[in-house]
Order: C-alpha cells, then sequence, then structure tokens
C-alpha cells in the first residue's frame, strides 16, 4: 500500500497551469526525489502536499485518507513535516525554541515544555545543530539554516518527510553531510519525498526518481533509467543554464 | 445629489492620491497624511487672514511649503525605517501624526478657523442644477492637479522613474535611477499634493488640528477600495466614496450621521470581500 | 531557588505590598493620587491586553471597540434592565469576547497593515453607530450608576486586582506552549501551519483574551466616571494609547507594556500640569524617537545595560562547522 498518493492534481495560478494533472505514489520507507527545471512545479506540488494551497482538481491522499481539504496543521499531526527552500526560521526565537516548536504542535502527543526541549535537543545533536542549541537564529549561516529546516521538520515526528532544496548553497562537505543525516532519518522509519537540483545527491539518495516539467509529469523510475531518457535531456537542455551541475 | 457627490469627489481625489503615492512608490502608509494636509489648511488660512491671498493664489507657495515639511520629515525620520518591519513603519508615521496634530493644538489652539472668501456664498448654475461656486472651483483644480499628477507619472521622465522603482526597487537601481531620490521626490510630492487638498478645504470649511485624522481615514479608505498603492483607481474610488456618502445623506433619515460611517463601513467591506481592492 | 530569583520575587512582593497599601495612605493625604493611580493601571491592562493581541502578529487598531463595547454593555443593562454593576460589568467583557471572537475570524486574511486598516474601521464604525442609535443615548451619553458606591479606595483594588489577573493571564501565555504558538504564528504563519500550529485557533483566542481585559477595563471606566459617550470610549486614543505603552516599555513581554503604561502616563499627568494643551505631543515624539532609536523599548535598553554591565564575557560565536 502506497503511504502518498496524489491523483489527477491540478493547480493554476491565473492563466499559468503549475501542476498539471500530477500522480504520484510515494511507497512507505523509500526515497523518492521529484527533480525538474525551474519553475516545473515542484514547490507548488509540495505546498499542495502540506497544505499551503488547495488543489482545484484532484485528490491526495496519505496512507489510505483522503486529505485533499484539511488544513496544513492537520496534515502535521497526520505526520507530514516539510522543510522550506528559502529558509523561514522563526526570529525572536532560539534554535531549540524553533525546533521545540515542531515537537509542542506537530504531533498529537502531547509533552511538557521540558520534555519538548529535552527531544528538540536531541534532533539538534542528530542533524548537528548541538553547538548552537541555545542561539538566537538570526545569523546562522545558510548551512546551519537548512539543517534546523530539517531539525524542525523531524520535530514533527512526521511519517512523511518533505525536502525542499535542501542541499542547494551547501558545500560539497557539507552536503555530503545532508545526505548522511537523510540517510539516517530513512533508517527511523520516515519516507522521504525531496525535491533537489543537486544531481549527484539524488543519485546517491533516491530510490525513485520522478521528473516534472511544466507541471507535468514526464518520467519516473530509477535515476540511470530518467536520466537516460531522451525526453527528460531534453527538458533540461532545452531549459537549463547550470543547474544540472553535478558536485 | 449626484452632482454633490461627484463635486465632492475631486477634493477625495486630490486628497488622497498623494497616500496612493506614497504607498505605491515607496511602499509607507503614512498616516500623518491628513496632518500634512492639516498644514496646508493652516497655511491657507494664515495667508488669506494676514496678507489676503486667495487660497487658490496661494497653492503655488503652499505646495512648495509643504514639500519642504514633507522632504525633511523623509529626510529625518522616513528614510530610516524603510527596510524595517511594516509595523515600525506604521507607527512612525502615527507618532508623527500625532506629533504633528498637538503642534497644531499648541502653536494655533484646538479653534476651529475659517477663511471667509468674497465669493464664499456665491451659487452658479449648472443646467438645472444649482451649486456654490467654491464647491466648483475645488473640483476643477483638484480634478486638474489629481489627472496632471497622472500625466507626470505616465509621460515625463521622473514619472517614468517612480514607475519603475515602485515595479521593482533594485532593477530601477540597475538602470541608474537614483532610488532614494525618487522616494524623497515621490514623498515630497505626496505630502505637497496633501497640502493642496488642505488649501482647497479652506475654501469651503473651517480649520482646525483635528481634520488632519479625518482625511487620512477618508484616504485609507479610498486607497484601499482603488486597491492599495494603486494610483489610478484613485478617481473612480473617490467617486465611489463621494457618491456613496452623498447618497446617505440624502436618502437616509438622519443621514448626516450616518454619512460618517460611511467610509469605515466601505473599508471593511472592501477588506474582508475584495482585499485586493476594486479598481485592480 | 537562586540568590536572583529570591531578589525578583522580594522585589515583586514589595511592589505588590505597596501597591495595596497606596489607597489606604493616597485616601486621606492625596486623594486626586489615588483617581490618577486608577487611570495608569486602567492603561495598563490594556496595554497588556492589545500586547497580548500583538503576540500573534495582530496589530489591532480596534482596541477602542471591545472597550466601548465593556462600557457601553453594562452601561445599558445596568440602566435600562436593572442589572447588578457586576453582572453588567461582566456581560460587558462577554459581549467583547464574542464580537471579538467573529472580528477575529473576519480579520483571519488580513496582515500588516491591511488589519490594521481593517480594524480601525470595524471600532469607527461601532463609534458612528452607538452616535446615532436612540437607545444608547446617541451623542449625548449616558449616566452610569456607581461602582462599589462610588468608593474610591475599594474601586481602586478590585482594578488592581484585574490588572494581576491580566499579568498572570499574560504571565501563563509567555512560559507555557502558547508562547511558541503566538511566536511561530507571528513570524510566519504558513510555517507555523506547517508545523502543526492551529493557527486560527490560536489567533482567534488570543483575540478573544485580549477583548475580555478591554471590555472589562471598558465597563470598569464607565462606572467609575459615571458618564460614557461615543466620542470618549471609542475614542481613536483609547486604541492608540494601548499600542504606544507596548511600544515604549517592550513589546511582547509582561513588564513591558507595564513599565510603558506607568512612566507614559506620569509623564502625561507632569505635563498637563506643565503645558496644559497640546502634551499628547509627547506621545507622538516617544513613539517616533523609540522607533527610530530604540525599537526594543525599556525593556530592551534595560536588558543592553545589563549585558554591558557583564563585561568581560565574550560573545558567542557560530561555529565555522566541523
Amino acid at each position: 500500500m502506497s503511504l502518498l498518493v496524489l491523483d489527477g492534481v491540478t493547480k493554476a495560478f491565473g492563466g499559468l497551469v503549475a501542476v498539471d494533472g500530477l500522480s504520484l505514489d510515494v511507497r512507505p520507507g523509500e526515497i523518492f526525489a521529484l527533480i525538474g527545471p525551474n519553475g516545473a512545479g515542484k514547490s507548488t506540488t509540495f505546498n499542495l502536499i502540506s497544505g499551503l494551497l488547495g488543489p482545484d482538481r484532484g485528490r491526495i491522499v496519505l496512507d489510505g485518507a483522503d486529505i485533499t481539504e484539511i488544513t496544513p496543521a492537520s496534515r502535521a499531526h497526520l505526520g507530514i513535516g516539510r522543510t522550506f527552500q528559502l529558509m523561514q526560521p522563526f526570529h525572536d526565537m532560539t534554535v531549540v525554541e524553533n525546533v521545540m516548536t515542531g515537537e509542542l504542535f506537530g504531533h498529537t502527543v502531547p509533552k511538557s515544555l521540558a520534555e519538548a526541549r529535552r527531544d528538540a535537543e536531541a534532533i539538534c545533536h542528530m542533524v548537528g545543530l548541538d553547538q548552537l542549541v541555545n542561539r538566537d537564529v538570526t545569523g546562522l549561516g545558510v548551512a546551519n539554516l537548512k539543517r534546523l529546516e530539517i531539525a524542525r521538520a523531524l520535530a514533527t515526528h512526521p511519517r512523511l518527510l518533505l525536502l525542499d532544496e535542501v542541499m542547494a548553497g551547501l558545500t560539497p562537505t557539507e552536503a555530503r553531510q545532508a545526505v548522511a543525516v537523510i540517510r539516517q532519518v530513512r533508517e527511523t522509519e520516515v519516507t522521504v519525498l525531496l525535491i533537489d537540483h543537486v544531481m549527484s545527491s539524488v543519485r546517491d539518495l533516491a530510490d525513485r526518481v520522478a521528473v516534472l516539467n511544466f507541471g507535468k509529469k514526464i518520467a519516473e523510475g530509477s535515476f540511470q533509467t530518467v536520466a537516460a531518457d531522451p525526453d527528460v535531456i531534453e527538458a533540461y537542455l532545452g531549459t537549463e543554464e547550470g543547474d544540472t551541475h553535478q558536485h | 445629489m449626484l452632482i454633490f457627490g461627484v463635486l465632492r469627489s475631486g477634493l477625495y481625489s486630490l486628497a488622497s492620491v498623494g497616500l496612493a503615492l506614497s504607498v505605491g512608490v515607496i511602499g509607507i502608509v503614512n498616516f500623518a497624511h491628513g496632518e500634512f494636509l492639516m498644514l496646508g489648511a493652516y497655511m491657507g488660512y494664515w495667508l488669506f487672514a494676514s496678507y489676503g491671498v486667495d487660497p487658490l493664489a496661494a497653492i503655488p507657495l503652499g505646495a512648495a511649503g509643504i514639500f519642504l515639511i514633507g522632504s525633511l520629515t523623509y529626510r529625518s525620520a522616513i528614510q530610516r525605517v524603510l527596510r524595517a518591519p511594516e509595523l515600525n513603519q506604521m507607527l512612525l508615521t502615527f507618532g508623527i501624526s500625532i506629533f504633528l496634530q498637538n503642534l497644531a493644538i499648541i502653536l494655533w489652539t484646538g479653534d476651529p478657523r475659517v477663511a471667509t472668501v468674497s465669493y464664499k456664498a456665491t451659487a452658479v448654475s449648472l443646467g438645472p442644477f444649482t451649486v456654490g461656486l467654491p464647491q466648483l472651483l475645488v473640483f476643477a483644480v483638484a480634478m486638474t492637479l489629481t489627472l496632471s499628477l497622472y500625466a507626470v507619472l505616465g509621460r515625463t521622465r521622473i514619472g517614468k522613474a517612480m514607475r519603475a522603482v515602485a515595479q521593482n526597487r533594485l532593477g530601477a537601481s540597475l538602470l541608474g535611477i537614483e532610488v532614494d531620490r525618487v522616494y524623497l521626490l515621490a514623498f515630497g510630492l505626496s505630502t505637497a499634493l496633501a497640502g493642496t487638498a488642505g488649501l482647497m478645504i479652506t475654501l469651503q470649511l473651517s480649520v482646525s488640528p483635528f481634520i488632519g485624522l479625518l482625511y487620512t481615514l477618508k484616504a485609507f479608505a479610498i486607497i484601499v477600495i482603488a486597491g492599495l498603492g494603486n494610483i489610478n483607481g484613485v478617481i473612480y474610488a473617490s467617486l465611489v466614496l463621494g457618491l456613496s456618502e452623498a447618497f446617505v445623506e440624502f436618502y437616509v433619515p438622519q443621514g448626516g450621521g450616518w454619512a460618517e460611517g460611511v467610509f469605515f463601513l466601505l473599508i471593511l467591506l472592501v477588506l474582508l470581500v475584495r482585499p485586493q481592492g476594486l479598481f485592480k | 531557588m537562586s540568590g536572583r530569583q529570591a531578589v525578583q520575587v522580594l522585589a515583586l512582593a514589595v511592589v505588590l505590598v505597596a501597591a495595596v497599601a497606596f489607597p489606604f495612605w493616597a485616601n486621606r493625604t492625596q486623594p486626586y493620587y489615588l483617581q490618577i493611580a486608577i487611570n495608569i493601571i486602567s492603561f495598563a491592562i490594556l496595554a497588556l491586553s492589545w500586547d497580548m493581541l500583538a503576540r500573534t502578529g495582530q496589530l489591532s487598531l480596534a482596541h477602542a471597540a471591545f472597550y466601548g463595547l465593556g462600557a457601553y454593555t453594562s452601561a445599558l443593562v445596568t440602566t435600562r434592565m436593572g442589572l447588578p454593576i457586576f453582572l453588567g460589568m461582566l456581560l460587558g467583557s462577554l459581549v467583547a469576547v464574542v464580537v471579538a471572537a467573529g472580528l477575529g475570524m473576519l480579520t483571519l486574511r488580513l496582515r500588516g497593515i491591511y488589519f490594521a486598516i481593517g480594524t480601525l474601521a470595524f471600532s469607527e464604525t461601532l463609534r458612528v453607530v452607538t452616535n446615532q442609535l436612540r437607545f444608547t443615548g446617541g451623542a449625548t451619553g449616558l449616566v452610569v450608576p456607581p461602582l462599589l458606591g462610588g468608593q474610591r479606595v475599594p474601586q481602586y483594588l478590585l482594578i488592581l486586582a484585574v490588572l494581576l489577573l491580566a499579568v498572570v493571564v499574560s504571565w501563563m501565555v509567555n512560559r507555557s506552549r502558547w508562547h511558541f504558538a503566538f511566536t511561530a504564528i507571528r513570524t510566519n504563519e504558513a510555517v507555523a501551519g506547517a508545523m502543526g500550529v492551529d493557527v486560527v485557533r490560536f489567533k482567534v483566542l488570543a483575540f478573544m483574551i485580549s477583548a475580555f481585559f478591554a471590555g472589562i477595563t471598558g465597563a470598569y471606566y464607565a462606572h467609575v466616571f459615571l458618564f460614557i459617550s461615543p466620542i470618549e470610549v471609542y475614542s481613536l486614543a483609547v486604541s492608540v494609547g494601548a499600542l504606544v505603552a507596548p511600544i515604549f516599555g517592550g513589546l511582547y513581554t509582561t513588564a513591558g507594556p507595564i513599565l510603558g503604561a506607568v512612566v507614559l502616563r506620569v509623564g502625561e499627568e507632569i505635563l498637563r500640569s506643565t503645558v496644559q494643551r497640546g502634551y499628547p505631543i509627547i506621545y507622538g515624539l516617544i513613539l517616533a524617537l523609540v522607533i527610530l532609536y530604540m525599537p526594543r523599548g525599556l525593556i530592551g535598553v534595560w536588558a543592553s545595560v545589563k549585558s554591558g554591565l557583564a563585561t568581560g564575557r565574550k560573545e558567542t560565536r557560530e561555529p565555522a562547522g566541523p
């Protein structure tokens, strides 16, 4: 049985169809990558899954339950956690407080502030933020902000983790660390759906890959299969300047 | 009734187009907008009472004076919060508003002043209708100025620069437009337009330190109806406000009191139903 | 308990004892001071109530609306229906809470300046309506029966008790999971929602808590000053005062709004007796200067003074990464 199913999901902004009849099928325990040129509709797809946007048509099903109409908060409680491409930490909070917010609200197990703090600190440790738990988030560098994004999402104890370009802007070393963290997350039986432009990371991580172009799915399969697909090659060569770079 | 509403909307356009300019170009919602109008009105009253200058003839001087005060305000305060959170911008202009209003109370007391021009009670007939000459003059001048502002924005280099900055600050600066100068000019112009509207007010109504708030709120109503930052929608929005006020005054019992509430209700409805404005 | 905490608790106890003892002294020697103290405390409750709403990012210009609703409801049910005053005040604050829930739902989508303008419009609409209706006494206003037989000392103690309640609520909000929800919503609603925070619920709840305190303060005002009119209780000055004090004192804290309210009102009293007219100019100046030069308010200044004193402590720097 699938963990997440998108069934003919469509979303248009004015005249622009950002996601066009998209169907996806993510299985429990896998790492699934969504790739495609800029503007292909990847981030819109994430917003539709996490509930920040409502689709014009189509259904979204999590573990057999239709979640198309429910609020982002309810989806979080059902087990969808996500990061944001443009890092959006809560200012006016320290690193650990940012993560605690997920521990306190992101799932249905009630926790005291002390328990939430303890668990949040453990997550900070896991993603490599243990030196910074009591820092204000203002002034953190890109790599640490990306770690914080992952930590906050993990704190909601997701069954499905949506990672929106967590590798972008990282040095090769930092990207390798992030790959290790994501592998570790999968060990805890969390299913991962990720968007990324860093092809080497996608190749190393993803069990399956779907390629979007102009809101439509043009290929799906293992990394090797889609990389060899002529449509995919054309989509990238036709529009890209430097996004397919390999590290 | 129609004529009444239309005539009034002329002054409303002039009083609010400056605020639309400030919001549209600089992105500053100026709560002190009405206070600049109030200062203009006092300037008109003072020139009239001391030197017998007709408020209409005082427009160039008055506008220049308020432009100067507005530019000073921009340089000493507004400029520093351009990148600050919206809350800070709003509160800063709020502070300026309270400051200017009470400064006026200290300088000129809270008593209302009236400038009685010789043609104050003169009426003219327009076909079957009779309207006051001051109202007609105010409408004509206000519409001329508002339309000239549109022409300036549409045709001249500086107008194009303003529109470019309004659309994309970074892009405009890359094109070699000095964004800061444009902002200064836009803010000065915005306040000068309010000041001119204030001068017009001395022709028909009394002047007091408290009129500023009322016009700030009306200007808000108009730019909210037009869509925040939509300069071209201001004339239509002013018509909507002027006509609905006149309608309530004429057809609702005790309409004078209810008319006061019309614009608040309009703001509330537009914000709740169509937050992007009616004319956008 | 550490030494510092002990000092803090002791200081709080001293303030509390002084606040409770004050009216018994003032009533004999300086009755006018008692009236000022009542004013200051009411203002502090309004400021704290505004701040609790602002913690969710909702910058209200509608505090006069809740204040006025409290005042008018209580005045009307006590004079027209003969209900006891305490019941009237309770009903007044309940009406404010219910209206706040409705307004909160309606304005959920409005952000920043739109929210401010929308709430201002709501408040002014109420003023105009009250002004026009006959059963509210119209523009002339209403004469209101006195609370607690018009005795200042018990009146003072009552409003002090309301302030204490507001302090406790504010303190609990800032030290519980609510603090995380409020701050998250204020910083970024979309992210807060995606992290499981029920944005609608907390925003509306904040509105209701805030309106409760504004409403009860308005009702109290009516029964202490015995006369209300639309222009007075639905005045923009009420809404502006409620926001200037927290900004001056320090936003999103419990002590800041109270400190701001006390300093502003005392300053205003001194100014009122020296310049007579136009004294609110100081509000304008303070607001502008605070925004330009001390964006974190008095509390922020105090914090930087403290950290400045603790010299030799190194800034914790972000490690360059492993």
